[in-house]
């Protein structure tokens, strides 16, 4: 699906229309230095809506920009479940953000770039490109629906004037390809303005076609699919540092595929016990190493990471290194096994490190230790005695992710009520914020937030029977280099950033 | 009693949600199966745990049928007037030992010959079912039969769980479990425990 806005048009129609979103409303609100700062003070740089399928095609022309951010938008749900996005990722500059949503549509954002006159309007992101990555397809051998929700989207490290991503559903992997035009050729011998063949009797000259420049087009295309070669539902992607190769992870196997070559894969991880019956643990997430290209790491539904060396052998079954923490007996629970099970694993940008996700924490590892992990931080331990309700309402299943910061010295992961935790890792503080609609005043300071656990609750606080589970932040994206971030909350992308910034 | 109650209410969960997630779009997904399936077991054993020790408490009068765990081949008929009373006298001597026993005894049947015997005696197993009345308060023993008949299973298992489901839901707990695999620490075990195993089973065959 080729979008056509200009990016002029763009940056006009923000000027009309989204004019609260571009100027401060007056001076910050004081920070309240209350305990869990931790890491300055947040401010919402935009909120962003991309409108479903139907309001696209009534719109014609005029397309998402104009309905983004309008309060209109804000007041009318106009969300239906195809627009939950289900996967954020910054590229390597950060220039770019790329979101997947349950539908099968990836919508690319591109940051404002600075000019004198609207210093303030560094930092927002409008949409850049939209296409249907993937569609929902049949498995006709299995009567199964193989659903058209994008699981994951990596970038690619860009190497001309293209951009490049991986996105994935559940079964197939696609290369596109997200280039721009503004020039087009005009003067064509055969052809006349429009396209038409002319009767070359009629043509008496010759001429050269010339580039004329155009409206700025943004056109992505499809140029891999990497198919047939999971028969598990993938989890991960990732791409290596080589920038030849990526793998792919789904439940009992990960493969490594040559981006030129659709194939063939090879199959590096195979932990699919001879006789089902034994299966004991899944493979939950998958990443390779930032800078050697031979390590990679993959985590399981039992809590263990395994890290893996592709030059010891062809077929990585035997771990290099086994990442496990003995379990706190004290802690035993009914739902121990499901609540140990590694949603989210994410090697640090120096590559020293791995973070993980399970459910009710998130742990920090020093790749040259392996018998537990170095910063270990409760991202919501009010919900251990809840478990059974959590059980009940399936949001003990939760995926949750998480990220570093450029620097490896913060890391940030999502919870239910809109709510998202910050750790600095150098001074152990922590903080708790919320994206949501109320706060939603553009430059806003975000206000740390507090879950009372017991006892007398503070004004400002939220006691945990009042946190709403349906609001959950599964997937953020911190910007590789600067702080900002962004925060998906279901169908709505919020971007904040570092006040200092 | 509460705990197992509770027990059960979560048994029933699980097996609802497992049912339910084959209707999701996207069909069955293999992690879920699996952590279902491990609140399952934990549930099961909690909830035997529990009948162990309120059984300690009173005199077992009740004739105790012990639901159909063994898949020993055509011998379901036998095994259950055998294990009543071992099912019994286990419970009262309230010791792990015979009950590992029992288990090893039957998992070691298990891993011979394995699907050509066990596929009549799931045949057997699931008319029998179908005839008996009192239905057993092991749920998971319901998904024993379908499995094995893989392509056309998914209509006798829909009507399985969903008679399975009525019988948990209008019946207390009468019947006493079988010798219920000790906890174990390591999973190593966990191969050994036809439950589990059933139940992974029923998601492959999915």
């Amino acid at each position: 699906m080729v979008l056509q806005p200009s990016e002029r048009h763009y940056r006009d129609w923000n000027h009309r229309r989204l004019g609260p979103w571009c100027s401060p409303t007056g001076s910050p609100a004081p920070l309240s230095c209350e305990t869990g700062c931790g890491e300055g003070s947040w401010i919402l740089v935009c909120r962003l809506l991309v409108p479903t399928q139907v309001n696209l095609l009534s719109m014609e022309e005029d397309i998402d920009t104009r309905k983004i951010n309008n309060s209109f938008l804000r007041d009318h749900s106009y969300a239906t479940e195809a627009d939950i996005i289900s996967t954020v990722e910054f590229n390597h500059t950060g220039e770019l953000l790329a979101t997947g949503d349950k539908g099968g549509r990836v919508v690319i954002f591109q940051r404002e770039q600075e000019s004198k006159n609207q210093v303030h309007r560094r930092g927002e992101y409008n949409v850049y490109s939209t296409f249907q990555s993937h569609e929902p397809e049949f498995d006709y051998l299995k009567s199964l629906e193989i659903e058209e929700k994008i699981n994951k989207i990596r970038w690619l490290p860009q190497q001309n004037a293209a951009y490049f991503l991986l996105s994935t559903n559940d079964k197939t992997v696609k290369l596109w390809k997200v280039s721009e035009r503004d020039k087009r050729p005009e003067g064509y011998n055969l052809k006349d303005e429009e396209g038409r063949l002319r009767d070359p009797a009629t043509i008496t000259t010759l001429r050269v076609p010339v580039l004329r420049p155009m409206d700025l087009m943004v056109e992505a295309t499809p140029r891999r699919v990497f198919a047939n070669a999971h028969t598990y539902h993938i989890n991960s992607i990732s791409v290596n540092s080589d920038y030849e190769t990526y793998m792919s992870a789904d439940d009992l196997r990960i493969n490594l595929w040559n981006f030129e070559i659709t194939n063939q894969s090879f199959n590096i991880v195979d932990i699919k016990p001879a006789n089902m019956e034994e299966l004991t643990e899944v493979i939950t997430a998958a990443e390779f190493h930032p800078h050697h290209c031979n390590t990679f790491v993959y985590s399981s539904s039992k809590g263990t990471i395994r890290l893996c060396d592709m030059r010891a052998s062809a077929l990585c079954d035997r771990h290099t290194k086994f990442f496990e923490e003995p379990e706190d007996p004290s802690n035993r629970s009914f739902f121990s096994e499901i609540i140990s099970s590694i949603s989210d694993v994410k090697f640090s940008h120096s590559g020293r490190y791995i973070m993980t996700r399970d459910y009710l924490t998130v742990k920090v590892w020093d790749l040259n230790m392996e018998n537990r992990p170095i910063e270990t931080y409760q991202v919501h331990d009010y919900l251990r005695s809840k478990l059974c309700s959590l059980y009940e309402n399936d949001c003990i299943f939760d995926k949750f992710e998480c990220v570093w910061n450029g620097s490896d010295s913060v890391i940030m992961t999502g919870s239910y009520n809109n709510f998202f935790r910050m750790f600095d890792r150098n001074t152990k503080r922590d903080v708790t914020l919320e994206a949501s609609r109320e706060n939603s005043k553009p430059r806003a300071i975000l206000k740390p937030r507090k879950v009372c656990v017991g006892g007398k609750r503070r004004k400002d606080e939220i006691s945990v029977d009042s946190l709403d589970f349906s609001k959950k932040i599964l997937h953020t994206a911190w910007h590789p280099s600067e702080n900002i971030i962004a925060v998906a909350a279901t169908n709505n992308l919020y971007i904040f950033q570092d006040k200092v910034n | 009693m509460e705990v197992q109650k509770e027990a059960q209410r979560i048994m029933t969960l699980s097996v609802w949600k497992m049912y339910h997630s084959r209707m999701q779009r996207g069909g069955l997904r293999l992690h879920r199966s699996l952590q279902l399936s491990l609140v399952m077991r934990s549930a099961r054993e909690l909830y035997l745990s529990a009948k162990v020790e309120a059984l300690d408490l009173e005199t077992p009068s009740t004739p105790t049928r012990c639901p159909p765990l063994s898949p020993e081949p055509m011998d379901t008929q036998e095994d259950e007037e055998e294990a009543s009373p071992r099912a019994a006298e286990t419970l009262a001597r309230c010791s792990a030992h015979p009950a590992r026993v029992g288990r090893k005894r039957r998992s070691s049947s298990l891993s011979n010959g394995v699907d050509a015997g066990l596929v009549p005696s799931k045949k057997a197993r699931l008319e029998e079912k179908e005839e008996a009345e009192d239905a057993s308060s092991e749920v998971p023993d319901r998904l024993l039969p379908p499995p094995a008949q893989a392509e056309g299973a998914f209509p006798n298992l829909a009507r399985v769980l969903q008679r399975s489901f009525s019988g948990l839901l209008n019946r207390g707990p009468t019947a006493p479990p079988t010798a219920p695999p000790a906890r174990d620490a390591k999973p190593v075990c966990r191969p050994a425990d036809p439950v589990l195993s059933v139940l992974v089973r029923a998601v492959v065959a999915f």
